[in-house]
């Protein structure tokens, strides 16, 4: 048996290319629809994965996509907004913790999302270095995020105007990095995690500003009619918040009005999240409630749809690639009648020279096969980060 | 061939399982202990509570016993309505197991610091309806926003020992729900703060009867559950006891003693010898009622408010003016 399969090796070896065109071949009819399939199913896992541990996100009535997309890997314009007081009925109802999520701003392209310190449980968020966020102005930083601004704990960083042409928008706050967050490999190490109250800070309803009952906050008064003082747009506002002037920050206005993106539910028990459910179901329901997973299912299945179009048609090559093979093996027998006819004269059975054929084509399978599965299993390994970087940005 | 076969098969089979076995670790992997660990842990362990006053602070220890850490970090020589924790002291907040609020816009920092929502908790939300606006604060005006207010409510609210019980019932909720399993403890010693409460409550109605409607004066806009409590006939200047007020704000006394001849003026703390000698020129007594926010140098807020009543007592008994 050694002889028969030395003589195949031998073969193969002396047409080299003959045999790396049949194994790249076969490495490619197996490996396209197996790498494909395994892909797509990273794909949907890893999309899923987040969605499948968020219970429950309300949002104002719009695109649930948008909704989950904005919420859960901090992707697509920030959807219809709804107030901070939705976040209170959620907590009030004693249904679900209600963890807010404002995420609307970013700083130099990275998202700031505005949340509150449950939000880091919730997603089992570690910190590599520094503390939580403390105070307003304060912000903990992903580790991708980190790593691409070059910050860590001391440093700071700008948040960007939402557009160059609105001049009288907001103004860039500087935040201090408290804290650098340990990787987690969800799209959480790409973001910069302030308190929701920082994030009403960018967008000026809390903020600081010179004591207008001082005598050089004078020249931006207008007015002062008893206890009001009215002042004109001239009067000093910070931009960066320190320990000199955090007491000045405030809030303007009701509290409960203050805009969010989102409110991630987390409910007691299955049940509680039924009944909190229950509680948008009027048509007239300002807010939709919706379950993440269930949005990434309907998504998903498109994905799928497409996916086994895909496979089909490339299921179609692989028979057409087979059928070409085996064309190329048994022409490579005729071209090979008097080897075969040589061997035999020189006291070769039928039967070895059947085998040694059979080794030969046997060989190129199995090397092929074994390509085709190493690449899959890499595509498994490195599936994810493939997808972080092309699929997810 | 067979041999190498299965040799390049295990090969391929165990360089897979490493790839597997090397795979980083997935999204939100929490750590390893079980809720069963965490909650013996937490049932061994005294709760923590983080407080931001010495009231709150003081129905904690009494309430919890050796079940409680209660933790004010504010400095001794402030006033804790004022002051502002740093943000190693906000995060060392952060870690209690409970946070206890006083509620009506007491503590503004809490506002501006990141505080984990599920365990602060508003001890003043029971009697939200019961709280006294503030009033004669500016409000301002600038930009879209439209005119706001910078002030809120009086937040002195454990002076009215009715309030006190609710905040101590608030605080013994709270700890009860925190570690279900002393509950019963903590409802018999609620029980034995309230007496204490309904005690100084009585001694501080006997003093009103005897001061009848007799004016006077409050050198700080802080006793207004005090004064709403007991009917007192009170008005109340802004004067430090430490500070000698400047003329203009004599003069303005003067034009309140107009109106309202009172007799009796009631400090936070013992004013300077040269105001107390002052008020006595003009007539009026001294006496201190110490609020008692934060932690006072020697006993606790029950044997302060026992001294507080007893000085009341004293100026509204026989022989005082």
């Amino acid at each position: 048996m050694k002889d028969v399969l030395y003589l195949a090796w031998r073969y193969l070896a002396h047409h080299r290319i003959k045999t790396a065109i049949l194994v790249i071949s076969i490495t490619l009819i197996v490996y396209l629809p197996a790498g494909l399939n395994v892909l797509v199913n990273r794909s949907a896992a890893q999309l899923t994965a987040r969605a499948n541990r968020t219970p429950l996100l309300l949002g104002a009535q719009g695109s649930s996509l948008e909704l989950v997309l904005n919420s859960l890997y901090f992707e697509s314009d920030a959807p219809e907004l709804l107030s901070w007081a939705e976040a209170q009925r959620v907590a009030d109802s004693g249904l679900a913790e209600a963890i807010p999520l404002y995420v609307r701003f970013r700083a130099r392209g990275q998202p700031i999302v505005g949340t509150s310190l449950g939000y880091f449980d919730f997603r089992g968020l570690e910190l590599a270095a520094g503390r939580s966020m403390a105070i307003l102005g304060e912000c903990v930083v992903g580790a991708a995020t980190a790593e691409k601004l070059g910050v860590g704990p001391g440093d700071s960083v700008v948040s960007s105007p939402e557009s160059v042409f609105d001049l009288a928008g907001a103004y860039p706050l500087k935040m201090r990095v408290a804290g650098v967050l340990a990787p987690s490999y969800s799209p959480d190490d790409e973001a910069v995690f302030v308190d929701v109250k920082t994030a009403w800070v960018i967008e000026g309803l809390v903020h600081g500003h010179q004591d207008l009952a001082a005598p050089e906050a004078a020249s931006a008064v207008l007015d002062r009619q008893g206890d009001t003082i009215t002042a004109n747009a001239s009067v000093v506002q910070y931009n960066e918040i320190s320990e000199e002037n955090i007491d000045s920050f405030h809030f303007h206005g009701d509290l409960s009005g203050y805009p969010l993106t989102a409110v991630l539910a987390v409910p007691e028990s299955d049940k509680s999240g039924v009944i909190l459910m229950g509680r948008y179901e009027g048509e007239q329901e300002p807010i939709q409630i919706v379950r993440p997973i269930a949005v990434m299912d309907d998504l998903l299945d498109t994905v799928f749809t497409v996916h086994g179009f895909v496979v089909a048609a490339l299921g179609l090559v692989g028979v057409a690639t087979v059928a070409v093979a085996g064309l190329v093996f048994l022409l490579s027998l005729r071209l090979r009648r008097r080897e075969i006819e040589t061997m035999i004269k020189i006291g070769g059975s039928r039967a070895a020279v059947g085998s040694l054929l059979v080794s030969e084509m046997a060989a190129v399978l199995v090397l092929g096969t074994l390509l085709a599965g190493g690449l899959t299993l890499l595509t498994s390994r490195f599936g994810a980060v493939a997808i972080q970087t092309f699929l997810l940005g | 061939m067979t041999n190498s076969l299965f040799q390049v098969l295990s090969c391929a089979f165990v360089v897979g399982c490493c790839l597997v076995a090397c795979a980083g670790p997935k999204e939100g992997a929490p750590g390893d202990e079980t809720p069963e660990a965490q909650a013996s842990a937490f049932a061994a362990a005294p709760l923590t509570v983080y407080t931001v006053n010495y009231p709150l602070a003081y129905f904690a220890e009494r309430i919890g016993g050796e079940r409680v850490e209660a933790v004010l970090p504010a400095p001794p020589d402030v006033d804790p309505a004022n002051w502002s924790p740093d943000p190693d002291t906000v995060a060392a907040y952060q870690g209690a197991d409970l946070i206890l609020l006083n509620g009506a816009g007491y503590a503004k920092w809490v506002a501006r610091s990141s505080l984990p929502e599920s365990r602060l908790i508003d001890t003043s939300a029971p009697f939200r309806e019961e709280l006294l606006p503030l009033e004669g604060v500016a409000t301002h005006t600038h930009g879209p926003g439209g005119e706001h207010v910078h002030a809120g409510w009086a937040f002195t609210t454990w002076l009215d020992p009715a309030l006190a019980k609710e905040h101590a019932r608030a605080v013994a909720a709270a700890l009860a729900g925190a570690s279900p399993a002393d509950a019963a403890l903590f409802a018999d010693r609620l029980a034995g703060l309230e007496a204490d409460l309904e005690s100084l409550d009585r001694r501080l109605t006997a003093a009103r009867q005897t001061l009848a409607d007799r004016p006077i004066l409050f050198s700080r806009p802080v006793y207004q559950y005090l004064i709403r409590r007991y009917g007192l006939n009170a008005r109340s200047v802004h004067w430090e006891p430490g500070e000698m007020p400047g003329e203009e704000m004599w003069r303005e006394l003067e034009g309140i003693l107009e109106h309202h001849p009172a007799r009796l003026m009631i400090w936070e703390g013992e004013p300077l010898p040269d105001l107390a000698e002052r008020l006595e020129a003009l007539g009026i007594a001294s006496i201190v009622f110490d609020p008692c926010a934060n932690t006072p140098a020697d006993g606790d807020l029950m044997s302060v408010m026992e001294r507080n009543s007893v000085s009341l007592e004293g100026a509204a008994g026989p022989g005082s003016s």
